[in-house]
C-alpha cells in the first residue's frame, strides 16, 4: 500500500526512548457544563511499547482520553476523578514524555519555518543548544522531509506534509509516547498512506507506546498489538489482540453497530436497497442541468487588477463537463490539483477563468427563463434556489442560532428570479423545514445551537441547508471527510433521494465507497490538466494577500540587522517626531529615509506604491488642522461656524507634514523584518515573557489561514442566499479563529509549551553593525532636532 | 481541579487564554490594517467638522473590550489592544510605530474599568464603561501626548467626546454581544467566558443551561 517508506536513520542515533507504561484506575472525566461524563470508571493498563488502536462510537470520550493522557486537559470547572498515570507519574508532571497529534493539519504546525517548527518543542523542554540541530534533522529525515531546506514556510506543505511536520516535532521532543487522534480524517489516500507508515516506522525504531484513536480501523489494524473500545459515557468496553477483529463476528457487528469502519466490511453493501439508481421518468431522464466548455478556473480572479500584474495562470483548463439530472458526478485528483476551485465554480461562487458554464432551460426553470445562462451572474437567491453548495467544514454555513432557523433561513431566501417576492408562501416554508428536520433525524435539536451540533449532525444540517431552498444541482467538497458510517449511511440515503427526485449530486471526494455507493460517474482530474505544483495548498491561496507574510527573508544590509537594533533606531525617530510639530523636522526624516533606500533594497516605485496611501492622511490632517484649529493670523477663508486662517493652515501643514514622516522610517524597516526574528529578539533581548511573544507569533502565522477562511466565508453565505454580510462574517472568522486557536493551544501545550525555562536554538545578540543602525537612527533624530531648532521652528508639544 | 465561589480566582494565564487572545488580537490586526486604509474615505464623510471623525474611532479600540471580556483575566485589554496595533503596524499604518503608544494608552484605559470592578463583572454597563473609558484614554492620547490634532478648545472637546461615544459603542457594546454569540457556539468551551450567554446583562448571575440535548 505505502509509497515510500521513510528511511530509518532513528536506527542509527541510538538514543531512543524506552517506552512509556499508561495505568489508570477508575479514571473519570465530566467536562464542565455537560449532562455526562465523557468517560468514567476507566481502568487500564498498556504496557511500555505496546501499540493500541483506541475505537468507540462516536461521542465515547475517546479523544478526551487522550487529551488526559497528553496532559492538556486544564479545565477549571471540570471533574476529573480517579487515578492515571504515566510511567507513576500524573501526565501534568511527565511533560514531554508523550507526543499528541490532532486531526487538523493547521492546528498542528506552528511556526512559519520548518525547522523552526521542529526545534520549538525541544526548546520547551530547555534541550541545550547544542542538541537541538540534530535532533531536528533526524526528526525531518525519519519522517520524509530531510530533503526540504529548514526555513522551508510551512504554510507551502500538502495537508499530509503538515502532519508529518508535526510528527516530526514530537519526535524531536524524543518521546516515550506517541497520541494520535484521527490524524489521517483529513487527508487522501497517499497522504494517509504515507502519515501511517512514518508513525509505525518511527515507533519500531523509538520502542515508544503508540495510542491511535481512528474512526476506520483499517488504517491501523495491522500495525498494532491491541485493540481497546470504549463504552460511550462509561468505561473500556473491550481489550483484546487486534487480530481478534478479523474472525470474532459478534464483535465486528457490535462495532459496525457503533458507526465504526469495520475491515473487509462492505458499507455500501450493508445500506437499504437503491430502488432506482439512475432510473428516472422518461421525461426527465438525463436532462443535461449544467454545461462546462473549455473551462479553465482559478481561485484568482482573471479580470486586471489595479496592480498591473500579469493575470493569475489558471489551476485548471480545457475542461468539458456536463452534469445531467438523476446523475452523481465524483471529481477526484491529487490534492491541490483544483478541484474545490472547479467546484466552486460550477457552483456559481467563482467567476469562470475561461471557457463558458451554461446552465440548462431546465435548470433556471420556468421562472427564470430570463436568467443569464452562467450561475455566476445570479442574485445569490436565484443561486440558491438551483445550485446548492455544501462546504468541508459545516460551520461556515450556518449563520442561525437554531437548527430550525438555519433551515428556515434558507426557504426563505429563495425568490423568485427578477423580484423579492418569496419563492415558497410562509406556511409552504415551515412544511418544508418540518419535513427536513425530518429526514435529518434533528428534530429533537431544533432549538439547539447550530454550532454545538456533534460532527455527523453538522454534516447532515449543512447538507439540510442546501437542500431546504430546493436545489436541483448540489455541490459538495469533501462531504465524508472524518465522518463515521453512521453518518456516511444517512448522507447516501439523503443523497439517493435527491437524484430520485431528478436533481443531481456533484462532490469532491477521495471516497471510492462514496462514489460506489451513489454509482457516481468518475470525473478524474489528471496531472496533465493542473498547471500548478500539488504543493499550492488551496488553503494558502489568501497568503498573498497581506504584505507580511510576502516580506520573509530579506537579504537586503538592513534585512540583515538585527530587529531589535532596528526597532531602538525606529523609537528614537519616532519621539523626534513626537515631540514637534514642526515641518523642519519632518522634511529631515523624509529626506533621510529615500536616501536609505539603497540600504534597504527597496526601489523608489515600490516604496510609493507602499507609501501613497499614507499621504492621503497626511492631506487629511492639514484640512482637519486648517478648519478646526485655534484661529491665528488673518482669515483666509469665512466658513460660517469656522474659518480658516493663515495660523490654522500653517498648523495643518506641519502635522500633515509630520504625519507623512512619521511613516516613512516604520515601513522601511517593518519591510525588512521578519516577524520570526523579532520575535526572538523581542523575548531574548527585550526579556518579554516568552509565553506571549511565541503565542503572538503562532498567531501571526494564522494570519494567511484567516485570510482563507474569510473568503471562504464569503462564498458560504453566497451559496445560503445570502448577500455580502459584513458582520456575520465576521463573526464567522471569529468564531473560527478561536476554535483553531483552541485546538493549536493543545499541539502548543502538547510540545510542552509554558512551564519552565526554555533554550533557543537560534541566539539573538547584538552585533557591531547592530550598533551601526542604532546610531544611525540617533543621528537622523538628533539632526532633525537641531535643524528645527537652527531653524527656530522646534517646539516641544508637552509645554 | 475543581473550583468555588470562595476560592481564590486563578488569573494566571493558561495557555489556551493565551493563544486565543494573541489570535483575536491578531485577526483584529488585520481589521485594523484594511480600516486604516478605508478610513480615509469614511473621514471624508466628516469633512465639514473634522473633529467629530473621532465618531468611529471606536474600530480602532474594540480588541480591548473583546480580549478582556473572553479571556477575564489582568491583562487581557493591554495585550489584545498592543498586540492588534503593532500588528497593523508590521502591516503599514498611517501612524508608524505611534500606533504602539496608541495602542498601550487605549488599552490601559479599558484595563482600568475591569480591574475597578476587580475582573469579577463582565456586565453589559461593564463594557460599555471600558470602551468608554478606552475612547477617553484614545482622545487624551491624541490631542495631548501624541498629539496628532492641534484643534481649538471647542474641536478637542468634540474630538474626545465623540470619541468615548465611539469606544461605548463599537467597542463596548458590540463585544458584549460577540461575545455572548461566541459562548453560544461553544467556542469559548477551554476559557473562562464560556457561559457568557446565560449570564444576564446586568448582574452576574448564571442562568441553568436549559436541559441541553446531549450531542457530543
Amino acid at each position: 500500500m505505502s509509497t515510500t517508506t521513510p528511511g530509518q536513520p532513528w536506527a542509527t542515533t541510538g538514543t531512543a526512548a524506552p517506552g512509556v507504561h499508561i495505568t489508570a484506575a477508575s479514571f473519570s472525566y465530566h467536562h464542565a457544563d455537560r449532562e455526562r461524563p465523557a468517560f468514567k470508571g476507566v481502568n487500564l493498563d498498556i504496557a511500555a511499547g505496546e501499540k493500541v488502536l483506541l475505537a468507540g462510537a462516536s461521542g465515547a470520550g475517546k479523544s478526551t482520553l487522550l487529551h488526559a493522557i497528553a496532559g492538556v486537559l486544564q479545565d477549571d470547572d471540570a471533574g476529573s476523578f480517579g487515578d492515571l498515570r504515566l510511567d507513576g507519574v500524573p501526565p501534568e508532571q511527565a511533560r514531554g514524555r508523550a507526543g499528541l497529534m490532532q486531526q487538523d493539519p493547521e492546528s498542528q504546525v506552528v511556526l512559519s519555518r520548518i525547522g523552526d517548527d521542529v526545534a520549538f518543542a525541544c526548546e520547551n523542554l530547555a534541550v541545550p543548544r547544542a542538541e537541538i540541530p540534530d535532533r531536528c534533522r533526524q526528526a525531518l529525515q525519519a519522517v520524509g522531509l530531510g530533503h526540504l531546506p529548514l526555513d522551508h514556510s510551512t504554510a507551502a506543505l500538502s495537508g499530509g506534509q503538515k502532519q508529518r511536520l508535526a510528527l516530526a516535532g514530537i519526535l524531536a521532543m524524543q518521546p516515550g509516547l506517541l497520541l494520535l487522534d484521527e490524524p489521517t480524517a483529513n487527508l487522501d489516500p497517499e497522504g494517509t498512506d504515507h502519515v501511517r507508515d512514518s508513525v509505525v516506522t518511527a515507533a519500531q525504531a523509538t520502542g515508544a507506546t503508540l495510542i491511535v484513536v481512528e474512526h476506520r480501523l483499517g488504517t491501523w489494524l495491522n500495525q498494532v498489538d491491541t485493540l481497546i473500545v470504549l463504552e460511550p459515557g462509561g468505561g473500556i468496553r473491550h481489550r483484546l489482540p487486534a487480530s481478534a477483529l478479523h474472525h470474532d463476528e459478534a464483535l465486528r457487528a457490535e462495532l459496525v453497530d457503533a458507526g465504526l469502519w469495520v475491515p473487509d466490511h462492505d458499507v455500501v453493501e450493508a445500506l437499504p436497497t437503491w430502488l432506482s439508481p439512475g432510473q428516472l421518468p422518461d421525461d426527465s431522464a438525463d436532462q443535461a442541468l449544467l454545461t462546462g466548455t473549455e473551462l479553465a478556473v482559478s481561485r484568482q480572479s482573471s479580470a486586471r487588477s489595479w496592480r498591473k500584474t500579469p493575470p493569475p495562470q489558471p489551476v485548471l483548463s480545457g475542461l468539458d463537463i456536463t452534469l445531467d439530472s438523476g446523475v452523481a458526478t465524483g471529481i477526484t485528483g491529487r490534492n491541490g490539483a483544483g478541484k474545490s476551485t472547479l467546484l466552486l465554480t460550477l457552483g456559481g461562487l467563482l467567476a469562470p477563468h475561461g471557457g463558458v458554464i451554461t446552465a440548462s432551460a431546465r435548470l433556471k426553470g420556468e421562472q427564470g427563463a430570463r436568467l443569464p445562462s452562467s450561475p455566476h451572474h445570479w442574485r445569490s437567491a436565484d443561486l440558491t434556489s438551483r445550485i446548492g453548495t455544501v462546504f468541508q467544514e459545516p460551520e461556515h454555513q450556518f449563520v442561525r442560532h437554531t437548527v430550525t432557523q438555519e433551515l428556515r433561513l434558507s426557504a426563505e431566501q429563495a425568490k423568485v428570479p427578477g423580484t423579492k417576492e418569496s419563492l415558497f408562501t410562509d406556511q409552504e416554508v415551515t412544511e418544508r423545514v418540518a419535513a427536513l428536520l425530518d429526514r435529518l433525524r434533528l428534530t429533537h435539536l431544533a432549538e439547539a445551537n447550530p454550532f454545538t451540533l456533534s460532527g455527523g449532525e453538522k454534516r447532515r444540517l449543512s447538507v439540510g441547508t442546501a437542500l431546504a431552498a430546493g436545489p436541483e444541482v448540489l455541490m459538495l467538497d469533501e462531504p465524508t471527510f472524518g465522518q463515521d458510517a453512521h453518518t456516511f449511511g444517512e448522507l447516501i440515503g439523503l443523497l439517493r433521494e435527491h437524484l430520485d427526485s431528478g436533481g443531481t449530486v456533484v462532490a469532491v471526494t477521495h471516497d471510492r465507497d462514496f462514489l460506489r455507493a451513489l454509482d457516481a460517474d468518475v470525473f478524474a482530474l489528471t496531472a496533465a490538466e493542473a498547471e500548478e505544483p500539488p504543493n499550492a495548498d488551496t488553503s494558502t491561496a489568501g497568503a498573498t494577500a497581506t504584505p507580511l507574510l510576502s516580506a520573509v527573508r530579506d537579504t537586503s544590509w538592513l534585512g540583515r540587522r538585527g530587529p531589535l537594533a532596528k526597532l531602538i533606531a525606529l523609537s528614537f525617530i519616532t519621539i523626534a517626531l513626537i515631540s514637534t510639530i514642526d515641518p523642519v523636522s519632518a522634511a529631515v526624516v523624509a529626506v533621510a529615509c529615500f536616501a536609505l533606500l539603497p540600504v534597504a533594497n527597496i526601489r523608489l516605485g515600490t516604496f510609493l506604491r507602499r507609501i501613497w496611501i499614507f499621504a492621503a492622511a497626511a492631506v487629511m490632517a492639514v484640512w482637519g488642522a486648517a478648519v478646526a484649529a485655534e484661529e491665528s493670523g488673518r482669515v483666509l477663508l469665512d466658513l460660517g461656524l469656522t474659518t480658516i486662517s493663515t495660523g490654522s493652515l500653517e498648523m495643518g501643514l506641519s502635522l500633515g507634514a509630520r504625519a507623512f514622516a512619521i511613516v516613512l522610517p516604520s515601513v522601511l524597516i517593518f519591510s525588512t523584518t521578519d516577524p520570526t526574528d523579532l520575535a526572538d529578539a523581542l523575548a531574548q533581548q527585550l526579556k518579554l515573557p516568552a509565553r506571549f511573544v511565541l503565542g503572538a507569533l503562532a498567531a501571526m502565522r494564522l494570519l494567511g489561514l484567516m485570510a482563507a477562511h474569510w473568503t471562504t466565508l464569503g462564498h458560504a453565505r453566497r451559496a445560503r442566499g445570502l448577500g455580502t454580510r459584513f458582520l456575520s462574517q465576521a463573526f464567522g472568522l471569529l468564531v473560527q479563529a478561536i476554535r483553531i486557536a483552541t485546538r493549536l493551544a493543545v499541539t502548543m501545550e502538547s510540545r510542552g509549551f509554558g512551564a519552565g525555562e526554555r533554550t533557543w536554538s537560534r541566539s539573538a545578540c547584538f552585533t557591531r553593525a547592530d550598533g551601526v543602525v542604532v546610531l544611525g537612527g540617533l543621528a537622523i533624530a538628533a539632526s532633525a532636532t537641531a535643524t528645527a531648532i537652527f531653524a527656530g521652528t522646534w517646539n516641544l508639544v508637552w509645554m | 481541579m475543581k473550583s468555588s465561589a470562595t476560592a481564590p480566582i486563578r488569573q494566571r494565564w493558561t495557555v489556551s487564554d493565551i493563544v486565543v487572545a494573541s489570535t483575536l488580537a491578531v485577526a483584529s490586526g488585520v481589521i485594523f490594517w484594511g480600516w486604516n486604509l478605508s478610513y480615509h474615505a469614511v473621514s471624508t464623510l466628516f469633512i465639514a467638522y473634522p473633529p467629530s471623525a473621532s465618531l468611529v474611532a471606536g474600530m480602532w479600540l474594540f480588541p480591548a473590550v473583546l480580549g478582556a471580556l473572553i479571556i477575564r483575566k489582568p491583562g487581557a485589554a493591554i495585550y489584545c489592544e498592543m498586540v492588534a496595533a503593532a500588528v497593523s503596524a508590521l502591516l503599514g499604518s498611517q501612524w508608524g510605530l505611534g500606533v504602539l503608544l496608541s495602542g498601550f494608552v487605549q488599552g490601559v484605559g479599558a484595563e482600568l474599568i475591569l480591574l475597578a470592578f476587580l475582573y469579577r463583572r463582565f456586565t453589559v454597563d461593564v463594557a460599555v464603561l471600558a470602551g468608554a473609558a478606552a475612547g477617553l484614554a484614545g482622545g487624551i492620547n491624541e490631542n495631548w501626548i501624541a498629539s496628532y490634532y492641534q484643534y481649538d478648545a471647542v474641536g478637542t472637546m468634540t474630538h474626545i467626546i465623540g470619541f468615548a461615544i465611539s469606544g461605548a459603542v463599537i467597542a463596548g457594546f458590540l463585544p458584549w454581544l460577540a461575545t455572548r454569540g461566541l459562548a453560544a457556539t461553544g467556542a469559548l468551551a477551554p476559557l473562562r467566558s464560556r457561559k457568557a450567554h446565560r449570564e444576564s446583562a446586568f448582574g452576574t448571575r448564571v442562568r441553568e443551561a436549559p436541559a441541553a440535548p446531549s450531542s457530543a
